[in-house]
């Protein structure tokens, strides 16, 4: 039993450790003087670290929300309460741009069982796996501004995509013109573009999971679809979740670009997400204030989606 | 336990704050003390503009020697976000551009009135209306932008028709429509709506053919009543153009800036609401189409009793900042930038149609544009604020595609106007 001789190797460094303590501590009693810099030192060690947080990073954030409570315009730095979010959430572009942020949320399985399932085909080595594994990674070296250029000229109207549909013998799609139809365009191609990173997460993941019970499973007559179910998804479960919380992180923080150069917004504003309506207030409306109310918002739900995903995360870290 | 939930409050922190970085640049200080301004603007940079730039430098230099003077062209899609940055900041360029309407009007705060430095300028330049808030100007026109509408001559021959008259009337323009998509497949108007603009150009193309004279005055003076039968057969008009096939394919997918244009160069659309100034103008055509096939219309009479006129506005002008040191000195900049020589340079270079009334037009588009500018009315849509412009591009994409109707699309632009 491996279990019967690993408990006393665990307990016997913390009993040594508490053994330790105590002559430590009669050993402070007898120094007193040298001993408070000693305890102060750690607190000087970190201190550049803590000051750069704070004066960077939390400074600017209270001021940030402070800036929130007060007016634009004409009643330029005035104190206005809740005003601003009264406006934001009675503001139906807003709250679209946050049900497109549920859209997201709700699309996540997609964009995580794209590459999931390239990347099973590549670890089961389907012919030319070598060239698929470096084509899938190539969009993610570009910038959201090139692979919008290229889409906008794909996805136009008479780009040819529409084309070749219409040579299939289907209609035309406005792919970006349709407000039914655009943010799942954006997103495809969000998709398309930052699949390869969580590609090779997953690779990485495949070279941590056993091949012989791969061999075993094979041997015992199971069908891929069965391998995948049984072998596969449980052995990756750690790399599933850590695709899931980067690709959730990626939608939500990075896809400004594409939108920017795809959609703008539209059509009828049904490609907004929060971050693209911040940057309308505060730079084309001229309202840095409510700017500032929906950026706190917008925090607010970081915050609680960073929090439920660390929380996600050590719950499943426990299993192991 | 305590340790860990520390950490995941920073890194859920760290996360959240990666999401909402800064906005605001740096902006650089007001140097007029020193002997020196500093100008912003999206223009100085451009090849056209250069010999612009240096005729209003020369004069400047004329007058004030030891003042240097330094442009910083900004990227246009970014230019009011930097100045945002600046005026919240309270520190940037000494004198800086502006479009017209709702940009200037949304930002006077920051501004110092014109009217006593440039007073001598009032009637040689044409346009203040743009640039002028509660009576007062906070900038002076450099050009003129206003929304013509331009028709492909060439297409017109090849239909048949006869491109010195162009229709009049509503009627005669879609049956004239019909006689060259018919013999030419091109489409009525080239249309770009993705950034929301074709409305706007829409909107102060054909309001003259629509409204009223009286309804278009109010309009302009800010009576605006938005449930009124006339406003309301504009944005159907609107809708019906698309629902009778006279666009180009794909409006809301279309850049207007400048896909819209391309489609109009290249022969595929008969007409364009186009612009006056900067691109998407006579001089923009020309070099595709040749100078004797644009052509320009104004708005054909869709309602009886309505007189058609050119829609223009002060297109961009130049305004002093309220933190120069020296104000006047400032605003003596701003009288070179649209001294009479410089504005000619501009015309020649970029084909701008300038403010000054007095510097001559030589190629047919632009006599016969400059021939309207005498009826002239302003705007439209240039009297609107941004917040109701914004809302009002996002409606007509809806509109086009049919997930608003245009009653209810009047209904909250009427409320975004009232407050």
């Amino acid at each position: 039993m491996p279990l019967g001789d690993f408990t006393p190797l665990l307990a016997r460094p913390a009993r040594a450790g508490r053994a330790d303590g105590t002559a430590t501590a009669s050993r402070r009693r007898r120094q007193t003087g040298g001993l408070s810099a000693e305890r102060l030192s750690p607190f000087v060690l970190i201190a550049p670290a803590v000051l750069v947080i704070v004066l960077f990073r939390l400074w600017p954030l209270l001021l940030g929300v402070n800036f929130s409570f007060t007016g634009d315009g004409e009643r330029n730095g005035a104190a206005v309460g809740l005003d601003n979010y009264a406006e934001l959430f009675a503001d139906p572009l807003f709250l679209g741009a946050l049900r497109n942020v549920g859209w997201l949320v709700l699309l996540l399985p997609v964009a995580v069982a794209i590459p999931g399932t390239l990347a099973t085909f590549i670890y089961l080595r389907v012919p030319g796996h070598r060239f698929y594994r470096s084509v899938y990674f190539f969009p993610a070296v570009l910038s959201p501004v090139i692979v919008g250029s290229i889409f906008n000229l794909l996805l136009s109207f008479d780009g040819p995509v529409n084309s070749l549909l219409e040579v299939v013998g289907l209609g035309p799609v406005d792919w970006l013109g349709d407000s039914d139809v655009a943010l799942f365009t954006v997103l495809g191609v969000h998709i398309w573009a930052t699949f390869g990173m969580a590609l090779v997460v997953f690779l990485s993941g495949f070279a941590t999971l056993d091949p012989a019970l791969l061999d075993a499973a094979r041997s015992d007559g199971a069908t891929l679809p069965q391998v995948i179910r049984h072998v596969i998804i449980p052995g990756l479960s750690r790399t599933i979740q850590f695709v899931f919380v980067t690709t959730m992180i990626g939608m939500l923080t990075s896809m400004f670009g594409l939108i920017y150069v795809m959609t703008s917004g539209g059509p009828g504003g049904s490609t907004y997400l929060p971050e693209y309506y911040i940057w309308i207030q505060q730079g084309q409306m001229n309202r840095p204030a409510f700017a500032s109310a929906a950026s706190t918002v917008l925090f607010l739900v970081m915050l609680v989606v960073g929090l439920a995903q660390v929380s996600f995360l050590r719950r499943t870290g426990k299993e192991d | 336990m305590k340790q860990r939930a520390l950490w995941s409050v920073a890194v859920a922190a760290t996360l959240a704050l990666a999401g909402c970085g800064s906005a605001t640049g740096n902006a650089p200080s007001s140097e007029a003390a020193s002997g020196k301004l500093v100008v912003w603007d999206w223009k100085s940079s451009d090849k056209t503009a250069t010999a612009y730039v240096e005729k209003a430098k020369a004069d400047f230099a004329k007058k004030h020697p030891g003042v240097a003077v330094e442009f910083v062209a900004q990227p246009f899609d970014q230019y009011y976000t930097l100045l945002g940055a600046a005026i919240q900041a309270g520190k940037g360029p000494d004198v800086m551009m502006f479009n017209g309407g709702g940009q200037i009007r949304d930002r006077v705060d920051a501004l110092v009135p014109l009217d006593q430095y440039v007073s001598p300028d009032k009637p040689r330049l044409a346009g203040w209306d743009a640039f002028t808030k509660d009576g007062k100007a906070f900038a002076s026109p450099v050009t003129l932008q206003g929304h013509p509408i331009y028709f492909n001559k060439d297409l017109y021959k090849k239909a048949g028709l006869d491109p010195q008259r162009p229709a009049t009337t509503w009627s005669g323009f879609t049956a004239d429509c019909a006689a060259i998509a018919k013999a030419t497949k091109a489409t009525c108007f080239a249309l770009g709506n993705k950034e929301g603009a074709g409305i706007q150009f829409f909107l102060s193309a054909f309001g003259s053919g629509i409204l009223s004279p009286q309804e278009y005055d109010d309009w302009i003076a800010g009576r605006r009543d938005w449930s009124s039968a006339h406003v309301k057969q504009i944005f159907q008009l609107w809708k019906d153009v698309e629902d009778r096939g006279l666009n180009s394919k794909g409006g809301n997918s279309t850049t207007m800036f400048t896909d819209a244009f391309g489609i109009f160069q290249s022969g595929k659309a008969t007409n364009i609401i186009g612009l006056m100034s900067d691109i998407g103008h006579w001089k923009d055509f020309n070099e595709f189409l040749g100078p004797d096939n644009v052509g320009v219309m104004k708005s054909p009479v869709v309602n009886e009793g309505t007189t058609p006129s050119l829609p223009f506005d002060g297109g961009i002008g130049y305004g002093v900042a309220k933190w120069t040191k020296d104000p006047a000195l400032a605003a003596d900049l701003v009288r070179s930038l649209t001294s009479t020589e410089a504005l000619t340079a501009f015309y020649t270079n970029a084909g701008a149609v300038v403010s000054d009334t007095t510097v001559k037009a030589a190629e047919p588009a632009v006599t016969a544009l400059v021939a309207d500018l005498k009826t002239g009315k302003p705007a439209l849509h240039v009297a609107l604020s941004s917040k109701t412009i914004e809302l009002m591009g996002r409606l007509s994409q809806q509109i086009l595609d049919g997930s608003v109707t245009v009653d209810a699309a009047l209904k909250q632009l009427g409320e975004s106007d009232r407050s």
